[in-house]
């Protein structure tokens, strides 16, 4: 069954809400969830126009982590099939309905971060340095809602090493309090270059400190 | 070239990114909306090094069980050589990936066709100039790390001048950083009219603000890279000749045809369809 059909099966069990996303039927529509107006929505029905509405925060940063609690409002997508809101979606949370579908069906291939930071080259290559520990601060700092993140961390430190219990471990990867029957959780199945990039500077801390 | 539809494969466009320059991405994403419209593939999609979707998340978002991997790099080296396939698991030309038959494309900028999409280029951004007064600088990076990176750059240059319909005085690859310098141009050029195109896929602080400067036409100081307009201020007029200054070679539409020819080339040489 295609990524497509997926979706469309799932609207019909009632789900409608994926990260600040909320799908409405018949017809087919999208909007941010915190828009309740729906008439005073600037109009899109270009599945394409996802991704600029998705590059800036409302402050006009760029949000090359798209994960980010960040998505401007004011605007409405009219689609014609769930093949449009499939693309649209995806322009919004890249892979996130891929990765989402193979989580549920227990396919996906998560990397754990030693994985991920061990195939860093080049500037980030010294990401790999960080301890679990400088590791396990990081994503309480960066991950889970309170550090604007959606998703839900289905990685480790490595294969014997969990995250450490704390608000963005636990994240279901579903905004506000949506029934998880009612939401497609973003799932996080490897650290973003975010992260990776915090990483570095991490490792580069802990080094000075030791030979301070 | 002819490409044939293929409406049971996807074509995975992958790119560079950026986590600083939003601009960066944006000529993947209107290359692959391109090839969307035409209908050839069961699915379009894009992926990065640097952005989201990364190559390990990207081929979730894929139905198709056979995958067209271009790389929209500008050259042989070290992304299409180590980082695509060490991302995506690939071993070869074609590769077996968790159930997907994965044929992995050369590189863009190493195609011949980007020869004629450089003259193309030439004529929006210099209409009426006559060729055989002008030189045409083609710009590269250049890195002493890696050879490929020049070589690209190179091969188009002799291939144009082969070209029946290339009439320029001289055409000469440069580079920011290694020798022949674009920084050099006029020193390089003997006509009275120069055609500067970058060989770069996105416009970026290398097309909008770094070349110029190289060029002297602009300064450091001042607005956002982004919001220079550079590309819309042609001709200039420096060191006693006429300038005309392109954006990166990458954000020309036609690049979707040079994706397409790449998959035609590869399917010419590792796939026998029969």
């Amino acid at each position: 069954m295609s990524l497509t059909h997926k979706l469309s099966a799932a609207l019909d069990s009632g789900i409608d809400q994926i990260g600040q996303l909320r799908i409405l039927q018949n017809p087919l529509r999208l909007h941010h969830l915190d828009d309740e107006d729906l008439d005073s929505l600037e109009v899109h029905t270009d599945p394409q126009d996802a991704r600029e509405i998705g590059l800036y925060t409302p402050e006009g940063e760029y949000r090359f982590t798209k994960g980010e609690l960040s998505l401007k409002r004011g605007w409405i997508f009219h689609l014609n099939s769930v093949d449009e809101l499939r693309q649209t979606i995806d322009l919004f949370y890249p892979a996130s309905l891929g990765l989402w579908d193979a989580w549920k069906g227990g396919n996906i291939r998560v990397q754990n971060l030693r994985d991920k930071l061990g195939r860093q080259s080049g500037m980030y290559r010294h990401a790999r340095n960080v301890s679990d520990q400088g590791a396990q601060e990081l994503v309480q700092s960066l991950c889970g809602p309170a550090n604007k993140c959606v998703k839900k961390i289905l990685w480790k430190i490595d294969e014997q090493i969990p995250l450490a219990d704390s608000e963005a471990s636990r994240f279901n990867g579903i905004v506000g309090d949506a029934d998880e029957s009612k939401a497609i959780p973003m799932v996080c199945q490897e650290a973003c270059n975010f992260f990776v990039a915090e990483a570095r500077k991490k490792s580069k801390a802990e080094f000075e400190a030791k030979d301070a | 070239m002819n490409f044939t539809p293929k409406p049971n494969s996807a074509l995975l466009i992958v790119g560079h990114g950026s986590t600083e320059n939003p601009d960066s991405s944006t000529p993947y994403f209107d290359h692959a909306a391109e090839i969307r419209k035409r209908k050839l593939f069961a699915e379009v999609h894009c992926c990065f090094w640097k952005e989201e979707p990364s190559m390990r998340e990207a081929l979730y978002m894929i139905d198709a069980e056979e995958v067209y991997v271009v790389p929209d790099f500008i050259s042989e080296g070290y992304f299409t050589q180590d980082v695509i396939p060490r991302e995506l698991e690939l071993s070869g030309p074609t590769t077996q990936v968790h159930g997907k038959t994965i044929h992995y494309c050369d590189p863009v900028g190493i195609h011949p066709s980007m020869t004629s999409l450089i003259l193309q280029r030439t004529a929006e951004v210099a209409p009426g100039v006559p060729q055989e007064e002008s030189t045409l600088f083609i710009v590269g990076h250049g890195t002493g790390l890696n050879k490929n990176s020049t070589k690209a750059i190179k091969d188009q240059v002799e291939l144009i001048k082969t070209l029946p319909e290339c009439h320029f005085a001289d055409v000469v690859d440069t580079y920011m950083e290694e020798p022949p310098f674009i920084a050099d141009w006029a020193k390089l050029s003997s006509t009275p009219n120069v055609v500067v195109v970058p060989f770069f896929i996105a416009d970026g602080l290398h097309s909008y603000q770094d070349i110029p400067m190289m060029l002297g036409f602009e300064k450091e100081e001042g607005l956002a890279a982004s919001q220079k307009d550079v590309f819309r201020n042609n001709p200039y007029s420096l060191q006693d000749k006429t300038l005309y200054y392109s954006a990166a070679i990458g954000t020309e539409p036609m690049m979707a045809d040079v994706i397409l020819d790449q998959i035609s080339t590869f399917d010419e040489l590792h796939v026998s369809h029969a």
